[in-house]
């Protein structure tokens, strides 16, 4: 009896306090006179820790603006959780972001599991949940249902279709295609868009094997995928299983035109290929990659190192992820901008679905942020880019990647 | 036919690597009685070390004797320091003790490292080798190589000294060995010292081909317990042998039964250990325990 009353009363305290919390900011959560406080969760730890940058890149821009007096007289109160890639605790995270930091809205939250763990619980809570840091096609088409999510990255369906389009266009008649998929949303979500692309010639696929995200190694699916005979390997992974793909290939001798997608390739992932068998490799890119000699001089991608060197602890210049978060933080703050003084989550919303930005340092020159209430996809632009000589080369004109 | 030896070949490379863990795990659970789960994390922490001293310029098997010699005392001082404190406690509490060690040399690898994945070159080409048709590399031999002169050592340790006689005694019987001379609480320590320096072998062989980083051994953990439930809980051999047979098994059933594909490898790897435990317990290799009444 006691103890229920203990409970009891402590319950009462908690919500006196939080009644008290929420006083505070008349009207709009996570929202004073002085700062707007927003939340997300990444793989801080893990296999795909190397993803981690995209927040710490937004981070370190939203520091570099807030230094510069913030957005209409607010600065920016970034949080962000880990959930070592796992969207369980994903949800998690949300929760404890939304019930006790009481966050106007979640940014860049990354992967594309996570997304989907929990964009009910944000569209029920009316949450904004914007630019996710994934490119699921779903994020992008599903908004009459899901309303208060936008993603950011350019779909992967129809990077799918532009590797496909580009094995038709380059050796349409000889290709024998592997495949190697992460199984869950994301991967299956490029298989089939790169199977749409193929259309008629579906065939030129001679092997499909996918891989779970929690394994250790994908070393057998390689050995299987070169067993088929093929000479082209489509690698759609992520952080670490691409690597491997690259080494296991090699080790076995194989020597395939490779395609890796987008999230799989940055830089500072390829570089860790030992033996080289990277070279030639074919993939994509939106935001601009410090570590390609041809963006050596570009001054979005100086102003990306002096912001790291700043405001990243250990950060390095190089590294595409931070320059990546840094171009999602650009469009956020741009957003912001636009929502006015008068911040509502519904304002944002309205925001983040009107945008016209021609002036993103850090996206590629050619590739702009355009939304509209019906055209979801902010990034729906890429540029082809060869890996050669220890760094990726972009070659061919802008092409739209909008669905 | 090529596909096949390749699967066989690439899973004996893996087995070698769930092997060597599962080596340390049984290692433990016979010096001491004890099921170690923080065993994966040990082993990465000990590839981290070797890790940073090639990072510093030192060669591979310099660093690669110091990384043993590190662990050896570090494995000690944890039985001295964490174990000994709560060693007369329930088994289970010691258990609980090492899934709570799990967590924090995890928390302490992902805080010095960081958790993005490191490249790690380990002592043996990955050149491809091709004989008909078959590719393999000295990495792999070299992994299958090491795991089976560990499991030889280990076993002459064991069975050929008087050490290994006087660990087998403290494990078994604790008090009749202390009534005979046996120094059991020194021999506990020695069993963790060991199976540190296994885990830190096991971590430097699987850290090439998997990529260094704080979770590598986690899924790895799994399967060495699979092996070391396969083998027998208190069979060396078993366990290297249970490692070798897990490795070609996942790799034969990923490949060539559909529905088990690339992604359920980890549940064939758990009904592996239900069916042991359900059809012979004491796994292919261990002595079913008979107790007269």
């Amino acid at each position: 009896m006691t103890r229920n009353l203990l409970v009891l009363s402590l319950a009462l305290a908690a919500l006196a306090v939080a009644s008290v919390a929420g006083a505070t900011n008349a009207g709009t959560p996570g929202v004073s006179s002085s700062t707007i406080t927003i939340g997300s969760s990444g793989p801080l730890t893990g296999e795909a820790a190397a993803a981690a940058g995209v927040l710490r890149g937004a981070d370190a821009y939203f520091k570099y603006v807030n230094a510069r007096g913030g957005v209409n007289g607010r600065k920016i109160d970034f949080k962000y959780l880990d959930d070592a890639y796992d969207p369980s605790k994903t949800v998690q995270n949300v929760r404890e972001l939304i019930q006790q930091d009481n966050v106007f809205a979640l940014f860049a939250v990354v992967g594309t599991g996570s997304n989907l763990a929990i964009r009910d619980f944000t569209n029920a809570s009316g949450i904004p949940q914007v630019f996710s840091a994934s490119g699921a096609t779903t994020l992008g088409r599903d908004y009459a249902k899901y309303p208060w999510t936008i993603g950011y990255l350019p779909p992967y369906s129809e990077e799918g279709q532009i590797y496909a389009r580009h094995i038709l266009a380059t050796n349409g008649k000889k290709a024998k295609i592997a495949v190697l998929y992460q199984s869950d949303d994301y991967g299956k979500d490029m298989l089939a868009g790169f199977r749409k692309g193929l259309g008629a010639k579906k065939n030129l696929i001679v092997q499909t094997v996918g891989y779970d995200p929690t394994a250790s190694d994908v070393q057998s699916q390689v050995a299987q995928l070169k067993a088929s005979g093929a000479n082209t390997f489509a690698i759609f992974a992520f952080g670490k299983f691409a690597i491997q793909s690259f080494v296991y290939a090699n080790k076995l001798g194989w020597k395939p035109q490779i395609y890796v997608n987008d999230v799989a390739s940055a830089s500072s992932i390829m570089k860790l290929d030992p033996q080289g068998t990277a070279e030639g490799s074919i993939s994509v890119l939106w935001g601009k990659d410090p570590a390609t000699p041809k963006f050596a001089q570009d001054p979005g991608v100086k102003l990306a190192a002096t912001i790291i060197k700043k405001y990243v602890s250990g950060g390095n210049p190089s590294d595409g992820f931070l320059v990546a978060g840094m171009a999602e933080g650009f469009t956020f703050v741009h957003a912001l901008k636009q929502a006015g003084k008068n911040l509502t989550r519904k304002g944002l919303m309205t925001a983040v679905t009107h945008l016209d930005e021609a002036n993103n340092p850090f996206l590629v020159p050619g590739v702009k942020v355009h939304t509209t209430p019906t055209q979801r996809y902010p990034i729906s632009a890429v540029q082809l880019q060869r890996w050669h000589a220890g760094h990726w080369v972009p070659f061919g004109a802008v092409q739209s990647a909008k669905p | 036919m090529a596909n096949f030896i390749q699967q066989v070949v690439s899973g004996l490379a893996s087995g070698g690597i769930y092997g060597a863990l599962a080596l340390a795990i049984v290692l433990i659970h016979r010096a001491t009685g004890v099921l170690n789960f923080a065993q994966g994390e040990m082993a990465t922490l000990s590839a981290f070390v070797c890790w940073s001293l090639i990072d510093h310029g030192w060669a591979f098997w310099p660093a690669f004797g110091a990384t043993i010699f590190l662990s050896f005392a570090g494995g000690v001082v944890l039985e001295q320091t964490v174990i000994r404190p709560i060693q007369n406690g329930p088994l289970l509490g010691i258990v609980i003790l090492t899934i709570g060690l799990l967590i924090a040399i995890n928390g302490l690898t992902t805080w010095v490292w960081g958790g993005a994945a490191k490249q790690f070159h380990g002592p043996f080409s990955t050149a491809p080798i091709n004989v008909g048709g078959v590719a393999f590399s000295k990495q792999d031999i070299g992994v299958i190589a090491i795991s089976v002169v560990s499991v030889v050592l280990i076993g002459l340790l064991f069975t050929r000294t008087k050490l290994g006689l006087g660990l087998r005694a403290a494990a078994a019987n604790p008090t009749e060995a202390r009534l005979v001379g046996v120094r059991v609480p020194g021999m506990l320590a020695l069993g963790w010292g060991l199976a540190a320096v296994l885990g830190a072998v096991a971590g430097v062989m699987a850290a090439p081909s998997l990529f260094l980083e704080p979770n590598m051994m986690q899924t790895v953990l799994l399967y060495a317990f699979a092996a070391a439930v396969l083998g027998g809980m208190d069979s060396p051999v078993g366990a290297v042998i249970g490692g070798l047979v897990l490795g070609v098994l996942l790799n034969l059933v990923g490949t060539y039964v559909h529905w088990v594909g690339g992604e359920l490898r980890l549940a064939v790897a758990l009904a592996v250990i239900l069916g042991v435990l359900l059809i012979r317990p004491a796994g292919l290799f261990g002595r079913t325990a008979v107790r007269r009444v």
